[in-house]
Formats: structure tokens, sequence, C-alpha cells
């Protein structure tokens, strides 16, 4: 089924590739957007080395039909005790490989693997050059088995929209699948919310039935806010299922309107984030705590020109397991280019 | 103190399906707020109202806000990007960020004029 699947997309994007269609010369033309980054993270004294290259590609076919990719090369440097040189280790995910038909602003149908929607970091903040802290909060795990991709389909929208309101909702089957590169979980899901334009508030609520060995529902609820007079940025999330749950809070200041050590400084942006977890009944694969914990982060995001960003961090987890500090250090790099060269006529 | 606890986490379930369910029947049956019709794409403010028709706006400033309300949410405005991938990007967006298709046309006038 996967292979059909992947042929069919395949076929889909290479016809768009080379076919010499009008649309290609309107804004159309097939795009590489690719995110390279490094991260070097230092957990309890531990450091490991994080290269990352996650290219995304898009094909669009006509202006509502549009075929999408996203794979992430990423290697894994550390030692594997504190004596013995560094071990690196390289490996693949492929993150979605999705088709999309947008039959209006309301109702946009996706097939194949995509990201699934299940409160908003995942889809929203999980590329490197778009995270403000690169480590994932606590609860990622939540909602989001087993891979954080799911294979099937997905309906998406907005079911209406005011000048001072907006609903959106999302719903999603998924098949589970262990094939390398596929792996998913059965399971299905709904996330809702409403976006203030006016006053730039979404709240949103996500719910998952996981279907696969143990059925359980994971539940969660987010906010993101960023207030018209004061440049900050407030995104929070809460999830539960029975194996564990937690909150985490977000805060990005950016230095816009304060700048008491020069211009510069309005590339700056300072971020605070807490974050608690409550262990529940933990289940083999989980990616969740087997403890409590709670974590408190400071960092900071550096934005160069040519889409270069700078990010650093320290945080601190108290935790029944133990106490430890945990440094980060990355550099991302963002660049979009043509999937094919430009014709000359 | 269990038994609420219990009733709350299993009526969330309950609420969010309800909801999701009552959003896609609002969204079958929403034939009024669909996006313009493609041709009027190219001047979206003969969509708008009388008076927007008066007072007509800057595309590339309305872009700019129509960015910051919903793509700068998550990330900042893209460098240099090449007019013959624009479209490309802003249906990649359109999916993810549930953008009509006139603030694709905006949008599209403030990160590829």
């Amino acid at each position: 089924m996967w292979r059909t699947w992947i042929r069919a997309l395949i076929t889909l994007a290479a016809l768009n590739w080379v076919a010499p269609c009008k649309s290609h010369a309107q804004g159309e033309t097939p795009l590489i957007s690719a995110n390279a980054g490094f991260i070097s993270t230092t957990t309890g004294g531990q450091t490991n080395l994080q290269p990352i290259l996650n290219p995304v590609v898009v094909a669009p076919i006509g202006s509502k039909l549009l075929v999408e990719g996203s794979y992430e090369f990423q290697g894994f440097v550390a030692r594997p005790t504190p004596d013995s040189p560094f071990d690196a280790q390289y490996f693949g995910s492929l993150f979605y490989l999705q088709m999309d038909y947008i039959v209006n602003r309301h109702l946009t149908f996706v097939a194949g693997r995509f990201l699934t929607p299940f409160n908003i970091y995942n889809e929203r903040f999980s590329p490197i050059w778009i995270n403000p802290l690169q480590n994932a909060p606590l609860i990622f795990g939540i909602g989001t088995r087993t891979s954080g991709s799911s294979d099937g389909a997905m309906v998406r929208g907005v079911v209406a929209a005011r000048s001072g309101w907006e609903w959106n909702y999302t719903a999603f089957f998924s098949a589970g699948s262990s094939v390398h590169q596929f792996q998913s979980g059965r399971a299905f899901g709904t996330r809702s919310g409403v976006f203030f334009p006016n006053i730039r508030l979404e709240v949103g609520a996500s719910y998952e039935r996981f279907l696969q060995n143990l059925h359980n529902n994971s539940t969660g609820a987010y906010l993101s806010w960023q207030p018209n007079r004061v440049p900050i940025d407030i995104t929070a999330e809460y999830a539960h299922s029975p194996q564990g749950s937690g909150y985490w809070v977000e805060a990005g200041y950016q230095f816009k309107q304060t700048n008491p050590l020069g211009p510069w400084m309005h590339n700056l942006i300072g971020i605070v984030r807490v974050q608690q977890f409550f262990k529940g009944v933990p289940q083999p694969n989980d990616a969740l705590l087997n403890a409590n914990a709670q974590v408190a982060e400071f960092g900071f995001n550096y934005f160069l020109p040519k889409t270069v960003r700078v990010n650093a961090s320290y945080g601190r987890q108290f935790s029944d397991a133990g106490n430890f500090n945990q440094w980060t250090f990355g550099v991302t790099k963002r660049f979009t280019f043509p999937a094919i060269p430009a014709r000359n006529n | 103190m269990a038994e609420p606890n219990r009733r709350a986490h299993s009526l969330f379930p309950v609420i969010t399906l309800l909801l999701t369910f009552l959003c896609a029947m609002a969204a079958a049956q929403n034939k009024n707020g669909g996006p313009p019709p493609k041709q009027q794409l190219t001047e979206p403010s003969k969509t708008h109202n009388a008076q927007q028709v008066s007072k007509p706006v800057d595309p590339a400033a309305e872009g700019e806000k129509r960015f910051e309300i919903n793509c700068g949410r998550c990330h900042r405005p893209p460098d240099n990007i090449s007019p013959r991938i624009s479209k490309s990007i802003l249906q990649h967006m359109r999916v993810r960020a549930m953008l009509t298709q006139e603030d694709e046309y905006y949008i599209l006038k403030y990160i590829a004029p």
C-alpha cells in the first residue's frame, strides 16, 4: 500500500517537474526549502552534537493540488562513555509526504503521511528554524505517538470567520504502521481552535484516541497570544493521557521597543519557558519521562542576516529521578530556492 | 474527589468530537463564506464593501499586516524570495495556516512585490 502511495506521489511530483506548465511562470514553480542546523546539547555534563539537514519539497499542481514532503537527515555525535572518543551515528526520518487538495478555505483534504495535529507544537514549532528553544517540551509525546507523524487522511479548514474571530478545525485518521520511515500509530483525533485576530489570541483543544494495543485517550489545550502593544509572544500547552500529563508556558520578548545597547537589539528575542510533567502509568515507547519533573529554561534567539539564527539556552530540570542542568547552543540556516532552473526564452 | 475528575476527563473527548462534527457540518454548509473567484484575485479590493473601495489599501502594507497576524505568529518574513516560487510558498502556507485567497494575494505583494 505504501509503495503505491509513494509511487503515486512521486509520479505526480515528477510530472509537475518536467511538464512545461504555464503556471510555473506565475510563481508556482516547485521549490526546495531546506533548514540546516547544528545543535550542541550538554545534559548533566554529557555533551552531544547534532548536525541536521531538513529539506522540504513543495510541488504545486495547479492552484488546488499540492504535493509536499519533508525529510530530516540527522547526526548524533556523543561519547558512549565519559572517557571514550566521540562516536557518530546518522539516521533519517520522513516527517511528511502528503498530497493536499484545497477545496476552499473551509475544507482541505490531506492524504499520505502528515504531522499529527495534536495541540500546536508538532505542526507549528517543531522545525529547527522556528522553535525558539531546541528541546521539545516534556509533554511532546502525548497525542503524537508513535512517531509524531500519522499515515492516513486529514481534513482541515476554517469553519467560519468574521472580522473579530475565526474558528478552525482539523480531524484525522491514521493507520498503524511499523514500516521503516512510515511508522505511525493507529489513531484518530481532532483539534479545534478559535483565533481572535484583533487581539492576536488563539485558544483551542485537542483530542486523540489511540487505537493500537492499549486503547486510550489523549486530550490537550493550547493558547497562543501576541499582544498588540507589547512585542511579546506567549505560547502554552496542556496535555493529558494515562501515561502522564503536564503543561508548558513559554514567553518570548523581542527587543523592538527598548534598545539601550543599540539597534542591533531589534533582532534579539529573550525566551523563558517553564514546564511541569506528572508521571502516569508508563507504556513502552511512549516517549515520556518515568518520573515527575519540573523544568525552568532561559535563552535567547538572535537573528543574523540571510536567515541565519543563533540560539542558546540554559535549563534546570528538577525531577524525582535526579536534578541536572541542560545547556544548548544552536545555529540554524534556512534557504529556499526553485527546484527547477529558469528557462531562458 | 476522583469521580468528578473522571467525569471531566470522559466529557472532554465527547465535547471535542462534538465540536469537530459541528465544524465539519458548518464548513460543508457555509456557501457564502468561500474565497472570491479566481479572476477577482488580481483586484481583491473590488470584492470589498463600498467604504473600502473608496479608500484603496496599499497591497504591500496590507500584506505585511496579514503576514504579522497569520504567519508572524510562528516565524519571521523570509528573505529574498524568488518570484518564481512565491505562490508555491503561499500554497504550502494556505494548508498550514488556513489562509484565504485574499490573504494569499496581499501576502504575495508583501513577500515578493
